[in-house]
């Protein structure tokens, strides 16, 4: 990730229940707004040729972890790892838009993924 | 210590010890508290080993012993309906982009939600126990769960299997002997589903590696549980990332197992 290793400073606006709500904006939801999100591979994980995307904000971690893999051509027998701030594994069903207003920084997401036949 | 790669460093394999096991749940369970996650740490009688524990419910697939064949499903996953339809792309590639991918789009047909019959006999509440223990074989945690429906049978383990996340579901269907398994266990002696723990370096590896080469630490539990937490249905808060500290390697560890917060058993 980049050198930004520390904590966000507003610390409250990782508590999920504290995100604000959409609010309206000319017609448009929040959750169709997008978010810049700069994806890594680490370890032998086969590089992505696109590694900048736009995603909106309500796609989920695994709407994103399917898409990767199919842009991978992953096999039925290989996982995909996907982790935030390259310590943590957000939960699948987490809104990339939330990750990025904890964990964004310089306008962008960084995610991290790495391809394994590991299990436990 | 944690230790990961191949130097003299602290970190130079990606193992984890007991101390440094205890401490990072210690630093685990203040969050834990503070949020009121619901974990607790559990000493066996007789002993000074011990474990974290949480009881939690949630929703899971449950095959309805009418119809085997028929799974109902409780969850909701994310698919729009605009997004079935191909109208919009979730997924565009950056503009700033070199390559000549701009003009396309890259259709996501999110299949995560499979709607079938409701039964509305099956309450589809189950509670799970989750126990996180200290391997000594594997030098890693690992993660021991059971599951029940709220009048009070365990799940099988084709339904724990049914119940794992969609987003593992077919690496699951794949290798389900790798996974989750049905085991004694180490400390209660009772039949719990198990994760299994072979493999865990592996998916801690990229973590381990990019901390030891940024000298920083993470905390090995909050991390791993992040990983495997969401499989088996357990949540793991995203704030659990940013206020959880490592543990300091240099101060002294009061972080004996009888040291810890407890609860009867």
């Amino acid at each position: 990730m980049s050198d930004n290793a520390e904590s966000p400073t507003e610390t409250q606006k990782c508590d999920p229940s504290t995100t604000q709500q959409p609010t309206e904006d000319s017609g448009t939801t929040d959750e169709k707004k997008k978010i810049d999100v700069l994806l890594k591979a680490v370890g032998d994980t086969p590089i992505m040729k696109t590694k900048k995307w736009s995603v909106e904000k309500g796609r989920t971690v695994q709407s994103l972890s399917q898409f990767i893999s199919r842009f991978l051509k992953m096999e039925p027998n290989e996982q995909l790892f996907i982790y935030v701030n390259q310590s943590f594994s957000p939960s699948p069903d987490q809104e990339v838009g939330v990750l990025f207003e904890c964990f964004g920084s310089d306008g962008k997401l960084v995610l991290h993924y790495c391809k394994s036949q590991a299990w436990g | 210590m944690i230790a990961c790669g191949h130097s003299n460093d602290q970190m130079s394999s990606c193992v984890l010890d007991e101390e440094t096991f205890c401490r990072c749940c210690q630093l685990f369970l203040e969050h834990s508290h503070s949020l009121c996650d619901g974990w607790s740490w559990q000493l066996v009688k007789g002993s000074e080993e011990g474990y974290l524990r949480k009881v939690a419910l949630g929703n899971v697939r449950i095959r309805t012993s009418s119809n085997p064949n028929q799974i109902t499903d409780q969850y909701i996953q994310g698919a729009s309906s605009d997004q079935r339809q191909g109208r919009t792309s979730p997924f565009t590639p950056h503009k700033e982009n070199d390559d000549d991918h701009n003009d396309e789009q890259y259709y996501d047909d999110d299949d995560g939600a499979v709607c079938c019959m409701q039964d509305s006999r099956s309450s589809g509440v189950i509670q799970y126990e989750y126990h996180i223990l200290y391997s000594y074989s594997y030098q890693t945690p690992v993660l021991y769960f059971r599951a029940s429906t709220l009048e009070g049978r365990s799940l099988s383990l084709e339904e724990v299997w049914d119940g794992v996340h969609p987003n593992y579901r077919q690496r699951l269907q794949h290798g389900p002997w790798d996974t989750i398994t049905q085991q004694e266990h180490p400390l209660l002696g009772q039949s719990f589903f198990v994760l299994h723990p072979c493999r865990t370096e592996e998916f801690m590896r990229p973590v381990l590696q990019a901390a030891l080469e940024e000298h920083r630490q993470v905390n090995y539990v909050v991390t791993w549980l992040s990983v495997v937490g969401p499989v088996v249905g357990l949540d793991v808060p995203l704030s659990y990332c940013t206020k959880v500290p490592a543990p300091s390697h240099t101060s002294p560890s009061p972080l004996q197992p009888p040291a810890l917060q407890t609860q009867p058993d």
